[in-house]
Parts: structure tokens; C-alpha cells; sequence
């Protein structure tokens, strides 16, 4: 295993990686994501689409907190806007899927400038509580514009077809969200290469010192609210097409929160950090289930009474120790794990 | 010869077709569905909706099962939340194969569970959340059992009106603003144009309001004396407690979830005797015949969870097993939705009027009875029986 990290040319730096075993690891995995439906039942692919929602969602909170330092809890409001623009296009206007899923990534982007500006003077928990606000108000704004959401009643999203593909189940939905999750996590390793991306991080370090250095806060911090959102809103698009219909239930608070515990949990600042942190959490429930499964005795009265409320408590238990004794999160807990290995025998 | 040995292949191929069982049944087991509140500020529901079908799946089973074989329940928990519906639902149909469904949960739950409903044409009985939004549009393989909150709160307020309020009284609504809401909000409109009330006042808060002291404020400045309280579980306590702050002489009429002992225990703390319009018995003889029955079957620590939530799972459970029954051996989804579409006057047992889904909405149970809560000896007593409105 590779230990050095020395740049020989500029080239190298701004290069995803110029390591052939890393290319190498990358390729198999590609390849082990394409032959996955083949190898896995239609429950697994559920669940699959529900981790690329979930990192979709992750990586680009990651680009607005991780690397831009701005903290929102408004992720389940931008995760509702991507959610309803593409089911009320899709299913009221009848437009093609090609269309309404970036425009649903758009008309989020443009509604967190909405809040993005008012946020240009906060930060810190100020910030976070604004946000949260936002996804107070576009809850009323669904359940009150009737005539546009269907307010309480919701939406049944229908009508995704390509190349007559339905794009709302198996295979197809399948490999649509490992297409938008690729795109999403690779526009945010290129973002981080580029002077937006160390714009951003300058702004994250110290705010003050980076307009010093002729960064335009204004411009960036909206950039980071922009661009975030937009992947956001393809992820509220997708998980439109995964469940076919959406009402403003589908987006509680507590996706906000968990999309703040999955970047925290997989390392903050870290973009391969945020897709174990999602991968993770959204996959933690469906191990716990295994997990007691085997271990426990079907027979047993406690265990079938409380089976529930005994892994919802796991599932607390294990995201506390992991923030306890890995602080650096799941891509700490990796780098050690490399180091180690690198080290060997000598590690320590 | 081969004509003969490629008819009989044909035949065989044809019969294995006909006789090709559905998922979810084998010859000693039919495994059915239920996705449930189990984990949250809601669980209780849950808790008590698992007890009527595991009753009604023991009773079953003690009585020799469908045609010789035995139901399984298959529970999973959702926390309310729709997406998570979809998701164990989806893992009850490729995982452990389930041959119908039960258990709901909440109306944006089963609507998101409804395209794999469709898809599936799997028999479910919907008796949690029976509201319009799930049976309208009709669904082939849906059948749902329960009066809408438009009605409960209908029936309540005729009530209210015709035995218990002064002439001078003045009626207003507090309700949440979804479509459960609108619900209440519907049957509170149709009384007031029925009996010409005096309802100055509507109100809507956002769902998960928990302090009502501005509204309630409202209520006494419009000088209300009925109040249809269109709040759930902590919601309609805290709306009452308020009210009690402001020595409010009040009538409330309030949504059944108030029928469960725990929400009832909730709200007995301000006085007020409150009633509640229900599609399944909250006391009486059938309710003592069921808890005898739960006895049998239940750990003694889990009989405190029954409430009205048991009943209407017990009774879909039922209703799911008469339908069963009636295909003989050769059982299948079809034939399910077949029998259940003939099901005419099964008897309940008194836990509520009879169930009936030939019509053309698939839609039984929605006799409503009005019940009142005695705020000191914490029960219930039945002021009509099952009447429609």
C-alpha cells in the first residue's frame, strides 16, 4: 500500500487520484455496483435506492456544512422542494423524466437562494435555526398552495418513463440512482478541486481571513447554498420516483437530522466520509434486524414484545459509541485502519 | 402417441397453473402482513392494533386454522413515517412473502404503500386509517373498514345538539391542518348547516402544536361553549387543560384515538367529561368477552395495551379470515378479494355493527356510536348504539 503523498507536478494535485490501485479498487467496485441487481432481491434493491437517496442527500450537505462550514437543518424542506417539483411536473404536466429531474434540481437551488440570503449575515447555530425555520415554512407552503401540491392529500408520482424503462422500480430505478449518485459524488470531488471548492474551505477556516484574500462571501456562500441544493433536490426527485407518492409526511425533521448525523458520523469535511456515514445509517436498521434475528430466541416473549423498541435502542447505543470512541468518524477509523496496514510491522 | 404425451403435458402444465399457490401460502401456513406503529410517541397504537390480530390469529388457529392451515402474523414497525412504510412493506412482500395485509397504519402511510399494493393485488384490509383519501378512488384489492371523522364528529355534535346543549350555544372547531383535519372540519360543517349552530369560530394549527394557549384564548373570546376538538393524543389534552385554566364550561366532542385508556388518562386531568364517536365498542359486553378471550392468548403485562386499536385489527383479521375460509384449499389473492367483496353481515361480536363490503366502495363499519368519558371514575358509557349518519 501506497504511503507517500508527494506532488510532482500540478497535474497531480488537482487530479482525483493518481494512484492506480485506488483507480483499480474504484473500477471493481463500479463494476460490483453494475452487477448488483443481479446478485441481490428486489428488497436489497429497496434498500440499495435508499442508501444512494441517503448519499446523494449526505454529500451534498457535506459541500454546504462539511466544506462550507455553514451548519442547516433545512435539508428535509430542500429534500420536500426536489421531491414536489419533480411529482408535480412528472405527474400534473405530464413532462418527460429527462426534464423534471434536473428541473427539480433547479427549482431547489433557486429556492435556497431564497434562504441563502438572509443566511449571508449568520452563522453558527443562527444559521441552523434559519434553516430550520425554512423547512417549517415551505411544510405550510405545500399543505396551503393546494391547487399546485395537493396539499395534505399528497401526490401519487407517476408517468417516469424512459426508452420505455419505467424508471419507478426495479432494475431501471436501480441503476438511475447509482447514475445520480456517481454524478453527485463526483461533481463534489471536482468541486473541492476547483477555486469554488477552496473558496469554500477558505470560508469554512476562517471567514474574515478569506475575504481578506479577495474571497467574495456573498457569492460563494450562495454558490454553496445553490449547488448543494441542487443535488439535494435530485435526491427529493429520486426518492419521488422510489415511492411513488409523497405528502408532506414523507418529510419529518428527523431527515434533517439524520442527514447531519451521517456526515458527522462518517467524518466531517470528507466527502467519502459522507457516503459511509450514509451507507451506514441507512443501512444500520436492516443489520440490527439480521443481527437480532440470529441471536435472539423467536420463542421468547420479552424478545417478540419489545423486539422494536430493543433495536431502536441498538440503533441509539451504536451511533453514540461510534461518536465516542471514533470522534474522526467512519473515514478516521478507515485512515487508521490504512495506516495500520501501511505500518506494518511497525504499527503501533 | 406424442399427441397424446403433449396433451398430457399441457394438462399438467395447465394444472399446475390453477392449483400454483399465491405467495404467502403453504399447506401448513398462510402468513399475513402488518405494518404498525411500533416505535415512537405513537406506539401505543401500534401495541394495541398487534394485540387484535395476534387474538384473532390464535383464536383461529386453536380452531383448526383456514381449511387446515395456520395464520402467522408478520409485524413490522414503521415509527409513522411513511417512507419507512413503503420500505417494510416492501421487505413483507420479497422477504418473508406474506399473503395479505392487516395492519395499515396512518392514511399517508397506506397511501404510500398503495402502488405496491396495486402492483402486488394483495388483499388488505385498511381499519386504522379509514379515511376517504384510501378508498376513493376504489382500489380492486382494498376493503376498508371504519366510518370517516366527518362522520364521528357528526354524529357527536346531533348528539350534543339534540340531548345536551343550551339553544344559545355557541360551537367552534380547533383542527390540525392535514387532511385529517379537513375530515373533522367536514363533519363539523355538515352539523352546523344541518342544525343551524351558531359556529363563530374555526381554527387550524399546524400539526405537532403543543401549546394551545393563544387558540384557546380565541375559543373563550368567541364565547364557545361546544367544542368539536379536532386535536390527537397530547394535542387535545393540553387543548383541554387550557381550557380548564380559563374555567371554561365546555362540551367536547373529540376524535376516537381520545377512546384509548392512555389518551383518556391524558385528558381526564381538566374535568371534563368529553365524548368520542367510534365505529368499534369502547365498553360493554363485548368488550369484556374480548378481554376474556385476550386472556387466552396474551401475557397478562400485555392486556393494559387493548384499546379501540385491538378491536378494529381483531375485526380486519376476522373479516380477512372469513374471506380465506370461503376459497376452500385452492386459496389465492384473487379468490380472497372475491369472497371479501361477498362478505355481507359477518357478525362482530358487538365490537361494532356488522361488517359488509358489498358496495361498491369496499367500505364497511361506518356506523358510528357515541361514547362519553367519566373524567372521575376514568370509563366509558355508551350514549347510542351503531347508527349511520
Amino acid at each position: 500500500m501506497r504511503t507517500g503523498h508527494m506532488k510532482l507536478s500540478p497535474g497531480q494535485l488537482i487530479a482525483l487520484s493518481d494512484s492506480r490501485v485506488v483507480w483499480g479498487w474504484a473500477l471493481a467496485g463500479g463494476v460490483a455496483l453494475l452487477l448488483l441487481p443481479f446478485a441481490v432481491s428486489n428488497y436489497g434493491l429497496t434498500l440499495v435506492v435508499s442508501a444512494f437517496v441517503a448519499v446523494m442527500g449526505a454529500v451534498a450537505l457535506n459541500m454546504l456544512t462539511g466544506q462550507t462550514g455553514l451548519i442547516s437543518l433545512g435539508q428535509s424542506g430542500f429534500l420536500a422542494v426536489g421531491a414536489y417539483a419533480n411529482a408535480i411536473l412528472l405527474s400534473d404536466y405530464g413532462l418527460p423524466v429527462w426534464l423534471t429531474l434536473p428541473a427539480a434540481g433547479l427549482a431547489t437551488a433557486l429556492v435556497s437562494l431564497v434562504v441563502g440570503v438572509p443566511s449571508l449575515r449568520l452563522k453558527g447555530l443562527y444559521l441552523a435555526i434559519t434553516t430550520l425555520a425554512f423547512s417549517f415554512i415551505i411544510n405550510h407552503a405545500i399543505l396551503y398552495a393546494e391547487p399546485l401540491t395537493h396539499g395534505p392529500n399528497g401526490i401519487f408520482v407517476k408517468g417516469a418513463t424512459l426508452f420505455g424503462l419505467d424508471l419507478q422500480r426495479g432494475m431501471p430505478l436501480y441503476y438511475l440512482a447509482l447514475g445520480l449518485t456517481l454524478v453527485t459524488i463526483l461533481a463534489a470531488l471536482n468541486m473541492t478541486r476547483t477555486r469554488i471548492g477552496r473558496a469554500w474551505i477558505a470560508i469554512r477556516d476562517h471567514d474574515i481571513a478569506a475575504r481578506a484574500m479577495g474571497i467574495d462571501l456573498v457569492r460563494f456562500k450562495l454558490l454553496a447554498f445553490a449547488v448543494s441544493s441542487f443535488f439535494v433536490g435530485l435526491a427529493g426527485a429520486l426518492l419521488s420516483l422510489q415511492l411513488r407518492f409523497i405528502n408532506v409526511d414523507v418529510f419529518g425533521l428527523i431527515l434533517s437530522i439524520e442527514a447531519l448525523a451521517m456526515i458527522i458520523l462518517g467524518g466531517l469535511g470528507s466527502i467519502a466520509g459522507a457516503v459511509l456515514g450514509a451507507v451506514f445509517l441507512s443501512l444500520l436498521p436492516e443489520a440490527l434486524r439480521l443481527f437480532f434475528g440470529l441471536v435472539s430466541d423467536p420463542n421468547s416473549t420479552f424478545y417478540t414484545n419489545y423486539v422494536f423498541e430493543i433495536r431502536g435502542i441498538a440503533y441509539g447505543v451504536v451511533i453514540v459509541a461510534f461518536l465516542r470512541f471514533k470522534p474522526d468518524g467512519l473515514i478516521g477509523m478507515w485512515r487508521d485502519i490504512r495506516k495500520y496496514w501501511s505500518n506494518w510491522p511497525l504499527a503501533y | 402417441m406424442k399427441r397424446a404425451a403433449f396433451y398430457a403435458c399441457l394438462g399438467l402444465a395447465l394444472a399446475s397453473q390453477v392449483h400454483a399457490a399465491d405467495p404467502g401460502v403453504s399447506d401448513t401456513e398462510i402468513k399475513i402482513g402488518d405494518v404498525s406503529i411500533m416505535t415512537g410517541p405513537a406506539a401505543f397504537v401500534g401495541r394495541g392494533f398487534a394485540i387484535g390480530s395476534k387474538v384473532a390469529m390464535e383464536e383461529i388457529n386453536a380452531a383448526g386454522g383456514i381449511n387446515g392451515r395456520k395464520i402467522v402474523v408478520v409485524t413490522e414497525d414503521d415509527g409513522y413515517i411513511p417512507s419507512r412504510s413503503f420500505q417494510a412493506l416492501t421487505k413483507l412482500l420479497e422477504v418473508d412473502k406474506i399473503f395479505a395485509l392487516n395492519g395499515t397504519s396512518g392514511t399517508a402511510n397506506v397511501l404510500a404503500m398503495m402502488p405496491l399494493i396495486t402492483e402486488h393485488k394483495l388483499p388488505t384490509l385498511v381499519s386504522q386509517a379509514p379515511a376517504p383519501l384510501v378508498y376513493q378512488p376504489v382500489r380492486p384489492t382494498v376493503f376498508t373498514f371504519g366510518a370517516t371523522y366527518d362522520n364521528a364528529f357528526y354524529a357527536q355534535l346531533k348528539y350534543i345538539h339534540e340531548k345536551v346543549a343550551k339553544p344559545d350555544a355557541v360551537y367552534g372547531l380547533i383542527r390540525q391542518d392535514d387532511d385529517f383535519g379537513k375530515d373533522v372540519e367536514l363533519g363539523f360543517e355538515r352539523a352546523v348547516k344541518a342544525f343551524k349552530l351558531n359556529a363563530p369560530l374555526r381554527i387550524r394549527f399546524k400539526k405537532g402544536t403543543s401549546n394551545f394557549a393563544a387558540e384557546v384564548a380565541q375559543l373563550r373570546k368567541a364565547g364557545v361553549s361546544v367544542l368539536a376538538n379536532g386535536a390527537i393524543f397530547a394535542g387535545a389534552a393540553n387543548i383541554l387543560a387550557e381550557a380548564r385554566k380559563l374555567d371554561m364550561p365546555l362540551t367536547a366532542a373529540q376524535v376516537w384515538s381520545e377512546g384509548i385508556p392512555a389518551s383518556a388518562a391524558l385528558l381526564a386531568p381538566a374535568g371534563y367529561d368529553f365524548l368520542v364517536g367510534d365505529y368499534v365498542s369502547l365498553v360493554g359486553p363485548a368488550n369484556d368477552r374480548f378481554r376474556e378471550l385476550a386472556k387466552r392468548f396474551v401475557p397478562e403485562g400485555e392486556l393494559k395495551n387493548i384499546s379501540r386499536y385491538t378491536y378494529v385489527s381483531y375485526i380486519g383479521m376476522k373479516a380477512l379470515a372469513h374471506a380465506m375460509q370461503q376459497c376452500g384449499r385452492e386459496l389465492t389473492r384473487a379468490c380472497t378479494v372475491e369472497k371479501l367483496r361477498q362478505i355481507k353481515g359477518l357478525e362482530t361480536g358487538g365490537l361494532s355493527a356488522p361488517v359488509d363490503f358489498g358496495n361498491e366502495q369496499q367500505l364497511s363499519g361506518t356506523a358510528v356510536a357515541v361514547y362519553q368519558y367519566d373524567a372521575k371514575a376514568a370509563t366509558f358509557k355508551a350514549l347510542t348504539g351503531f347508527e349511520q349518519y
